[in-house]
């Protein structure tokens, strides 16, 4: 079958539908968009620097478009360069599956201050991302809003030791950041009970090998009747007073933020306990890592309440999402290929080929279009002489990665 | 030899691999490649060698395409003497529940009669090495094996 598919989106979301859809039609022209000029999404730029192993599914994604025959337009962004609609008449079908990159707020007065934080930005600069802010001055006591998986992955690269680094692609600025932030003491805060906790066990038991921490978990019940439950409070058990070294890690839980205060710069945090009472925790800067939000460019909101079948995530005829853009921010990267996979049947049973539609003629002529051959000139350069102890080193701005392709096409 | 890979698989990297082995070994075999989930424990045949590729996931578990058929033997138990099988596993040293899923999957099979043949061999995703250049290697040596053995049990 023929067909013309655009896929908004080059994270996990996007390449597991563009596999699945080319793995039951080979003969479709599937087409990734991104707005960043290179591609994989938070593969890149949200799975923690020091997490590779879980950046391995870049072959599986790197295969679509080395061998089946997909193809990258970097550097281009919808509803911007050109509109959703026109990219709709030139395809057959259009996915959205752009994430959800903005920090959602915690609504609490004093979130303005200086010195408060949305863990995705400050995810952006510990991963060199392009359009990242400076790295910020944390103080000696950060103090972490949020119970999931990234302000766990957070919690442990501040607490890291330059060589517990060995091996990741930290850039050099940010491992020299890392070294030099002085931090004495690291307090995480969850708003609900310690069982309700959404991290993964995994991830909490891999704090029981860091070597410059001690680690206090105040707070979590002894044990559960729920499994799942039950195997949270267990690793929290067991990295209970893990360590001797010289930063503190207290994990603290049942707090619900009432107020962020401080003068110009927040200094604590005002909580308020399950039983009513209230607790001030004094903080040197507040990092809230309570999940993320869109950040309004594609409509989102319009196109998901006027949407057909959100189930599996059809919003009109010939418009489709998936993965958190569809559902929401939660979910790993198993069940955004899961989520892939459902759509692809979908789309593939709706899809009625027309002859006529234009394709990347749209925008085929855009000058500073990134191709995947363009993407491969930057990776080599990434991982041809990285610095002792890093597996890659990331260009960090647009304009580098920019040259670097057009460097590339004035060789040939 | 008729060859049969099963793979379990969470994020599509043992997939991956299992369709890599496939190609290599289908020169010279007849292989088949088949997503655990679509296989049942009634599905084993004595005359065929099963090539088990394996990932881990969350807290040492089973990957999620081969819970379903975990599920399936423990109701069905079924008898597995007379079927011959080698396992690789993928997993990440980061974690300290390192390829525990392949040990899982690998005791399971053992556990209702199947034979294991050679040492399970695991790549490690935060290691250098590519799955293949182990895996590889693995696949050829486990069917010469299973090549001697299959034909001692005929």
């Amino acid at each position: 079958m023929t067909g013309q598919i655009a896929i908004i989106g080059t994270g996990p979301s996007g390449c597991y539908l563009a596999q699945a859809l080319l793995k039951a039609q080979p003969e479709l022209q599937v087409d990734l968009i991104d707005q960043l000029p290179v591609p994989y999404g938070l593969v890149r730029y949200g799975v923690a620097p020091d997490h590779q192993g879980s950046k391995g599914v870049i072959r599986q994604f790197a295969r679509l478009f080395e061998r089946q025959g997909a193809r990258f337009f970097g550097n281009l962004t919808v509803n911007d360069q050109l509109s959703l609609d026109d990219l709709r008449a030139a395809y057959d079908v259009v996915v959205l599956a752009a994430g959800l990159s903005g920090d959602r707020r915690l609504g609490v007065p004093g979130e303005g201050l200086s010195g408060v934080f949305g863990a995705g930005r400050l995810v952006w600069a510990i991963n060199d991302h392009p359009d990242a802010m400076a790295l910020p001055d944390l103080g000696a006591h950060p103090v972490i809003m949020g119970n999931g998986n990234v302000a766990i992955d957070l919690l442990r690269l501040l607490a890291k030791t330059p060589s517990e680094l060995d091996g990741s692609d930290v850039g050099a600025s940010v491992g020299d950041w890392l070294a030099n932030s002085g931090i004495e003491s690291l307090e995480i805060i969850g708003r609900s009970s310690a069982e309700q906790a959404k991290f993964d066990p995994v991830m909490v038991k891999e704090l029981a090998k860091l070597t410059g921490v001690s680690i206090e978990v105040i707070g979590a019940a002894a044990t559960s009747d729920d499994p799942a439950a039950a195997r949270k409070l267990a690793a929290l058990a067991e990295i209970n007073g893990h360590g001797s070294g010289p930063r503190r890690i207290t994990f603290r839980f049942g707090l619900t933020p009432v107020a962020i205060k401080g003068d110009d710069r927040a200094n604590a945090v005002h909580f308020r306990t399950e039983t009513g009472d209230d607790q001030i925790i004094p903080c040197s800067a507040f990092v809230t890592a309570i999940g993320f939000q869109d950040q309004g460019r594609l409509d989102r909101e319009t196109l998901l309440a006027q949407a057909e079948d959100i189930q599996v995530g059809k919003l009109a005829a010939g418009l489709y999402a998936t993965g958190w853009f569809r559902r929401g921010p939660q979910g790993t990267i198993p069940e955004n290929r899961g989520d892939a996979q459902a759509l692809a049947k979908r789309i593939l049973a709706d899809l009625a080929p027309m002859s006529d539609k234009q394709g990347a003629a749209l925008f085929a002529s855009h000058p500073d279009l990134v191709t995947y051959a363009d993407w491969q000139i930057m990776d080599a350069h990434e991982i041809s002489a990285p610095p002792a102890g890093r597996c890659r080193h990331k260009i960090k701005t647009r304009a580098e990665m920019l040259a670097l392709g057009k460097a590339s096409k004035e060789l040939l | 030899m008729k060859i049969t890979l099963l793979y379990g698989t969470e994020t599509g990297n043992a997939e991956m691999l299992a369709d890599d082995i496939q190609a290599e070994l289908e020169e010279a075999h007849e292989v088949a490649c088949e997503n655990l989930e679509d296989f049942a424990p009634t599905d084993f045949e004595p005359g065929c060698f099963y090539l088990l590729v394996c990932s881990t996931y969350g807290d040492g578990d089973l990957p999620a395409s081969a819970q379903p058929f975990a599920a399936a033997m423990a109701a069905e138990t079924p008898d597995l003497n007379g079927i011959h099988f080698a396992i690789f596993g993928l997993g990440d040293r980061e974690y300290e529940t390192f390829a525990q899923g392949s040990e899982k999957l690998a005791a399971l099979l053992a556990s209702h009669g199947a034979t294991q043949l050679g040492d399970r061999v695991v790549h490690d995703a935060s290691g250098d090495d590519l799955a293949e250049d182990l895996a590889f290697p693995w696949a050829q040596a486990m069917v010469e094996l299973a090549e001697e053995k299959l034909s001692q049990a005929a």
